[in-house]
């Protein structure tokens, strides 16, 4: 399976290879500047976190939008990935009311997507200065925490997931599992 | 998982691939450059030599230290006293990204004369993920600039080669197990040592209190690990405030420096939490640095922010 990451700059991008090299993934860092041709015959994507101010930066950001206009296949969005996906299709970002760095409580809501078998409360770490403050027609919020009210959002009608918070850091829990579930999505789209 | 045989195997081939010719390798003494050093010795021997530099910011004992793990490794290895240089160098400087390139370039000069001397075309570095990742380029923000790679000026005359590039300190220590590496289990120390353990001006006077607080706290910390009061750090040290404050000894007033504990639990340095500190650990700690150093320190805290919003270290 190959998936490949998205370098949108951030601190924790090559973290998000190393999970997916663990679970033994064909996966690389590409730049986000990539054209999506070259990224055609992938499995999935993770578009990683990034220190851009994402709704004004817009250039920061590359080809993101080419991926997720083209791609039929899965599609992870991190922290800063997630926030360009939500803006992408139709959503509003803004400066976190309570920005978050470190552990956040987080409040699970909808189990279908990358939350299968995480129970409904668990503690993640989230660095995030901005937040999805209207979320896109056809998403919905899987997730919440008491300072962030869209930590997590899934499309009802393509495999596109997004976190707020960083699955791949040693001090989220159940961030493997989320790889994982992500992985099985893949697997069942391939069927 | 990580698969450490496989691993060794792809790096010694390609080290052997990419050095034709000498080799000298910055050895701090530390996890990461023991691997590197371990593992280019076994690929080109005698063409490799190790250099420490005696910076003179490093800490109680450890010159000494480093020396004796050398020599029981085999590997050629050299101790360049360059602590006049470095601090000269330092004089005056308070700006934490200053100081860390102006380390960096110092370093790099000193290697550069030595890879000439013992006729080295490459130079050998146990840079790890977390250096190239927190010292950003163009795509990534600078958190801060590692004295490994920050500081390289662009007119350095050697070939690089890092082996330990893709890696995290729990996966070179990982390696380091396997192999032997008696440094396996040390504490990250980083490689700017003491200097950013002193904020503000970097002088000797400076230097020798922040060294004895730091050899404090690890003392201290040991002691507690050994009789199971906490668990061993991750990383753990004294870092010295120019800030000073009223404080009274003996009826008389003082009007001394701060120094802060800080100590923290991590599994790769990208993230971490503080140490939870037993009370009477920390009593231990300040009450023997304050009695120490009384003339130049009165007041020590402890350091409660996790990584993010702060890093491990200070500067």
């Amino acid at each position: 399976m190959k998936v490949y990451v998205i370098d949108n700059g951030g601190q924790w991008t090559h973290r998000e290879w190393r999970v997916l090299r663990y679970l033994q993934v064909d996966t690389k860092i590409v730049p986000n500047t990539t054209p999506f041709e070259d990224l055609q015959d992938l499995d999935g994507l993770v578009l990683s976190g990034g220190s851009p101010n994402v709704a004004s930066d817009v250039d920061a950001m590359g080809n993101n939008g080419e991926y997720l206009d083209k791609a039929e296949y899965p599609i992870l969005g991190i922290c800063a990935g997630m926030q360009f996906l939500s803006e992408h299709f139709g959503g509003r970002l803004g400066p976190a009311e309570i920005p978050e760095f470190g552990a956040v409580d987080l409040s699970i809501e909808d189990h279908k997507g990358i939350f299968r078998n995480v129970p409904d409360k668990i503690t993640v770490w989230a660095s995030h200065n901005d937040e999805v403050k209207v979320v896109p027609k056809g998403f919905i919020i899987t997730a919440q925490s008491p300072s962030c009210p869209v930590e997590a959002v899934r499309s009802l009608t393509k495999p596109i997931f997004g976190v707020q918070f960083h699955p791949e850091v040693e001090h989220t829990q159940f961030g493997e599992q989320m790889f994982q579930n992500f992985l099985d999505i893949i697997s069942e789209q391939k069927r | 998982m990580f698969d450490v045989k496989r691993f060794i195997e792809e790096q010694l081939a390609a080290i052997t691939a990419k050095i034709d010719g000498k080799a000298i390798i910055a050895c701090s003494g530390g996890v990461d450059s023991m691997v590197a050093a371990t593992l280019a010795s076994r690929a080109i021997g005698d063409k490799l030599l190790a250099i420490y530099v005696d910076t003179g910011l490093m800490r109680k004992g450890e010159t000494d230290e480093v020396r004796e793990m050398l020599q029981e490794t085999g590997i050629n290895f050299k101790i360049v006293d360059a602590g006049d240089e470095f601090f000269s160098a330092l004089k005056e400087v308070t700006d934490p990204e200053q100081k860390r390139k102006i380390i960096g370039e110092k370093f790099i000069r000193v290697f550069e004369r030595e890879a000439k001397g013992f006729g080295a075309k490459y130079l050998v570095q146990g840079t790890i993920a977390p250096d190239w990742i927190e010292s950003g380029n163009g795509v990534r923000d600078t958190i801060k600039s590692h004295h490994n790679v920050g500081g390289l000026p662009k007119d350095m005359g050697m070939i690089l080669c890092e082996p330990l590039y893709d890696l995290y300190k729990d996966e070179v220590r990982q390696v380091a197990r396997f192999l032997g590496v008696k440094a396996s289990e040390r504490q990250p120390f980083p490689g700017p040592a003491l200097a950013v353990r002193c904020l503000g001006e970097v002088t000797p006077e400076n230097i020798v209190i922040v060294r004895e607080a730091c050899h404090i706290v690890e003392d201290e910390i040991q002691k507690a690990v050994a009789n199971k009061k906490m668990e061993m750090p991750w990383q753990y040290f004294a870092v010295l405030l120019p800030t000073k404050s009223v404080g009274v000894q003996g009826d008389r007033r003082a009007y001394g420096r701060t120094v802060v504990i800080r100590a923290v639990a991590s599994i790769d340095a990208m993230t971490a939490t503080y140490s939870k500190i037993p009370l009477d650990v920390l009593d231990a700690i300040s009450t023997r640095i304050t009695n120490t150093m009384k003339a130049q320190v009165n007041r020590v805290v402890y350091d409660i922010t996790n990584k993010p919003p702060a890093t491990i270290e200070w500067e």
